[in-house]
């Protein structure tokens, strides 16, 4: 079943087309990947789903329901996680307060339940937990937004770049972390730039270029047919 | 809990403590300039709470003074009444504010910018038209006059130095207030004020938040009028004018907008170099703004933002677990 059905979707900045009637089907369980270099309209397609950009045409589906209209805070709580791009942690807040900052509207107890949890994936959290957020380094940061993402128990989660600026080191302990909420069943959509990595970590990817879906299908497929001339 | 509380909620703490030495004031002092000073400190500090806790989220509310006036005039107008009971004053002059501010807010609240302050400022001149609208209920111009002295528990508070004590304490339960609210919510505040769209992705209502930092700030304000009114023992149009908040806005800036310890220390700075330069009355507007100018260049954010920058380094991680160099990640 899915989870997210995007149907061919349009995102426009003023004269700008940034998504140009695209279609994305993510189900439930599975990761899926959207791949393509700076500019290509990945962000703006998590953006539309998050409800941080506007739509201008086509509709986007979330466990059947159209999201047109219901305010960003909202699609949140249906069950949205999101981690922007370039991690955006809350600079002053300390860790636990920005993991915790995704779950504020609930009880104190069950925020604790989820910090907890959140822990026990990413065990950084609980050694940096007093911290502020603006000491951490790049790569904390990431596990950081991860976290806050993830600390809803989300029903989709949304990844924007999750690599991006980080060394090596740091992306294979972001692809570790992704593996095991993976395993805990998390239904993912990432983009990326980076195929390399990123094509390790997925069941489909769609390849974006120019704010079209130039090409989509099994990882397989993908490496094979597309990337080893474009992105490899 | 210990986690969360880092180095904001000790220096609020300092803030709070610095407040405390004004509640013994009028029990060591008689001297009249001191005990002005007292209440001047006092009542600027808890004004300029009311701004401080919407600024924590980033936004520069300018209705302090309405909501100053709406409690002050609410004291007064009970007190006339035969209610003197300080207990039940302040109750009316902390909850009225809130029940305005709902309205207000909901106008007010999905503003930015700019246009949030024009605003905000415009109802403290829309409240002035109302007072001198309605002199039957408010006294006009007058104001209202002859307010009998407040009461604890059937104690006179009119001697001087009770007075005076009552002030201070009518303003320390405000700052506790703004203190206590401002911890409450101190991660929705500053998620934000940080980045506010950031913030509604993640789910959190923005807009609710803002509008119990503005309901809190209006009784926060709310208890500084009634401070001013027991003090000066009228309401008076003039007492609550427009211009004033610029003074509160000023003591938060020139301390340091991050914490309640700046508040304070901007507060009691500006008020004791304004009663400084008031003795040269033709020169005082003058070096009052040369004066905030200095500040402002020399400690952008304000005394104790800076003074936390340049001497926090060493405290900062106080308390965490010694941090590894960062393996390998670049930002
Ligand atoms: N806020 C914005 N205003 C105007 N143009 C934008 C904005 N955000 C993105 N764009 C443009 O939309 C296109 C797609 O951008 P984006 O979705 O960020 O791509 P990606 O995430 O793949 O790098 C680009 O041409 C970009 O310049
Ligand atoms: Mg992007």
């Amino acid at each position: 079943m899915s989870i997210l059905s995007i149907e061919s979707l349009f995102v426009r900045y003023g004269g700008i087309t940034a998504l140009n009637g695209v279609s994305v089907e993510v189900r439930q369980g599975e990761t899926v990947l959207l791949i393509g270099s700076n500019g290509a309209g990945k962000s703006s397609l998590i953006n539309a789903v998050t409800g941080l950009v506007s739509t201008s045409g086509g509709r986007i589906l979330f466990e059947g329901r159209d999201l047109a209209g219901i305010p960003s805070a909202a699609r949140s709580r249906l069950g949205i996680g999101y981690s922007p791009e370039g991690r955006r942690v809350f600079r002053s807040l300390t860790v636990r307060e920005n993991v915790l900052s995704s779950t504020l509207g609930l009880s104190r107890a069950a925020a604790e339940e989820n910090f907890a949890w959140a822990c026990s994936i990413f065990p950084l959290l609980a050694e940096r937990a007093g911290q502020p957020a603006n000491q951490l380094s790049g790569g904390e940061q990431q596990i950081v937004a991860l976290a806050r993402a993830v600390s809803t128990l989300p029903k989709l989660l949304l990844l924007d770049e999750p690599f991006l600026g980080l060394a090596p080191v740091w992306i294979d302990r972001i692809s570790d972390a992704i593996r095991e909420l993976q395993r805990r069943g998390t239904t993912i959509l990432m983009t990326e730039q980076m195929a390399r990595p990123a094509l390790k970590l997925v069941d489909r990817a769609y390849v974006m270029r120019g704010g079209e879906v130039r090409r989509s299908g099994d990882v397989a497929e993908i490496r094979e047919e597309a990337l080893a001339e474009e992105y490899l | 809990m210990a986690p969360d509380r880092h180095r904001d909620f000790w220096l609020d703490l300092w803030g709070m403590a610095l407040l405390l030495p004004l509640l013994a004031m009028p029990l060591l002092f008689k001297d009249p300039f001191i005990l002005s000073l007292t209440y001047q400190f006092a009542i600027g500090v808890a004004a300029s709470l009311s701004v401080y806790v919407m600024l924590r989220m980033g936004l520069l509310s300018f209705t302090v003074p309405a909501f100053m006036a709406v409690g002050g005039y609410a004291a007064a107008m009970l007190a006339k009444s035969g209610v003197t009971e300080i207990m039940a004053l302040m109750l009316a002059s902390f909850v009225l504010p809130m029940i305005f501010a709902v309205p207000l807010g909901l106008l007010v609240l999905k503003l930015k910018g700019l246009y949030f302050i024009f605003i905000t400022f415009i109802f403290n001149e829309i409240l002035q038209l109302i007072i001198f609208e309605t002199p039957k209920l408010t006294g006009g111009s007058d104001g209202v006059v002859g307010v009998p002295a407040a009461t604890f528990l059937g104690a006179d508070l009119g001697v001087p130095w009770r007075q005076v004590f009552a002030t201070v304490a009518v303003c320390l339960i405000a700052s506790v207030i703004a203190f206590a609210a401002s911890h409450r919510y101190r991660a929705e505040f500053t998620s934000i004020e940080e980045n506010e769209t950031l913030a509604e992705s993640l789910g959190v209502a923005v807009w609710k938040y803002r509008m119990i930092g503005y309901i809190v700030s209006a009784g926060v304000a709310g208890l500084a009028g009634l401070a001013l009114v027991n003090m000066l023992g009228t309401a008076h149009p003039s007492s609550f004018a427009s211009w004033s908040v610029n003074n509160y806005i000023a003591y938060v800036f020139v301390g340091g907008r991050g914490t309640v310890l700046g508040v304070v220390v901007g507060s009691y700075l500006l008020i004791y170099m304004t009663n400084v330069f008031n003795a040269y009355a033709h020169l005082s507007a003058g070096l009052f703004g040369l004066l905030l100018i200095a500040v402002m260049m020399a400690a952008p954010g304000g005394v104790v933002g800076t003074a936390v920058k340049l001497f926090g380094g060493f405290r900062a991680d106080k308390g965490d677990a010694p941090r590894p160099a960062p393996a390998g990640g670049a930002a």
